[in-house]
């Protein structure tokens, strides 16, 4: 969603890991109200990829034209959905502030999640470039 | 020679699951039909021909007699489809983990129990049936509309089968990345939109309301931590164990497997 540059140390993270995937709408609400919360630094989702074009069979190169596969706006950007989420990663920028962080989490969930879900603290993405990303020429 | 007098058993266990694959297997139980899928449609959703068209066909029609002399020819009768010379086909069902009717090795066993002129293969998620034409549609119809299918938990997916181990969406449907169906709130059903290789359809097919959560548990075949445990069931436990070991040892070595 962001890149922020390193901290230096590995930041907290909350994972929030709903019943059921989202659909664009409800991350859309989702993503909006986490990043209203107090010292949230950046989010990260992951989930099922949703492809723009078949690529098997015989109706390779048509279009997929799946209706959760679409632009949602957080924090008045455009940004192009191209999965179904499954797990959000929420950074927090000291891990001092998890415990309050973890709270308020909870309260947005529950407003905007129609089931259940889990939280979990811990670190589940890189939190610095990858020999790959220096490869893949993602570092400047 | 004297007929044997044997009674198969099926499936070993008393619990909900063990009691619901040995009525899966039993070719003499007729399963309930919960819906009826015009032929049509379902000929549209497997995608192989055009309803109404011609079946292609590999050979001559068996009637002109064109085969050699072979006895197990004179012992089978052939199916529809091969007395009259039609390609093979198939459909493929994808099953979710998440209370699905039916899991892909009970499909395989079942129809084993209930077809003939079928080759069927099981993978994790899904399984495939490859019939003559005219035979396959017709089992896919009688799948489809009976209780092996539900319409959200099950998918008719022919290739890109990814989802049957994926949370299900917000509506309850198996995730499917080519979204071949689709929940259609106003009417409160599933309709398919594309064929089960993502060609678009002309228009959805519908094919019913999913089944409810009460339902899917009380005809369930899956052995599940939150369900009932395979562990429950002694006999089963212990059936698949000697499977298990004897699978293993006659591997090894076969001249020493010694049972009562």
């Amino acid at each position: 969603m962001s890149t922020p540059a390193f901290e230096g140390v590995p930041l907290p993270e909350i994972q929030i890991f709903p019943e059921r995937l989202l659909m664009a709408s409800t991350t859309e609400v989702l993503l909006n109200k986490l990043y209203a919360v107090k010292n949230v630094r950046q989010i990260n989702i992951q989930g099922e990829g949703l492809p723009a074009v078949i690529k098997a069979g015989p109706g390779t190169g048509g279009p997929v034209n799946h209706p959760e596969r679409r632009k949602i706006k957080v924090r008045g950007e455009d940004i192009e959905l191209k999965i179904q989420v499954g797990r959000v990663f929420v950074e927090i920028a000291d891990i001092d502030f998890v415990p309050q962080a973890l709270k308020d989490i909870e309260e947005v969930c529950k407003e905007v999640l129609p089931f259940s879900f889990t939280l979990e603290v811990g670190r589940y993405n890189k939190f610095k470039p990858t020999t790959t990303d220096y490869n893949k020429g993602l570092v400047k | 020679m004297a007929k044997t007098k044997y009674k198969a058993q099926l499936y070993p266990g008393n619990t909900l699951p063990a009691k619901n694959r040995r009525r899966f297997m039993d070719s003499s139980v007729k399963l309930e039909k919960l819906r009826d899928i015009p032929m049509d449609d379902v000929v549209k959703i497997l995608g192989h021909r055009v309803p109404g068209s011609d079946y292609a066909t590999i050979h001559a029609p068996l009637a002109e007699g064109n085969e050699p002399d072979c006895p197990i020819r004179a012992l089978v009768e052939p199916m529809e489809g091969a007395k009259k010379g039609d390609r093979i086909r198939y459909v493929q069902f994808t099953d979710s983990v998440y209370w699905a009717p039916i899991v892909p090795y009970v499909r395989a066993q079942m129809y084993m129990c209930r077809y003939r002129g079928i080759d069927t293969g099981t993978l994790s998620g899904r399984q495939i049936i490859e019939m003559r034409e005219r035979d396959v549609e017709k089992v896919a119809k009688e799948l489809i509309d009976g209780e092996t299918f539900d319409t959200a938990r099950t998918g008719i997916r022919g290739a890109t089968v990814h989802g049957h181990a994926v949370r299900l969406d917000e509506n309850g449907m198996m995730f499917d990345a080519w979204q071949r169906f689709r929940w259609n709130a106003k009417k409160g059903e599933v309709e398919y939109v594309k064929d089960q290789v993502g060609v678009p359809l002309d228009k959805p097919v519908a094919v019913g309301k999913p089944m409810p959560e009460k339902w899917l548990k009380e005809h369930t075949t899956m052995f599940r931590a939150d369900g009932v445990d395979m562990r429950e069931d002694e006999e089963v436990m212990r059936q698949n164990l000697r499977i298990h070991t004897l699978r293993t040892k006659c591997g090894f070595k076969p001249f020493d497997v010694k049972e009562d």
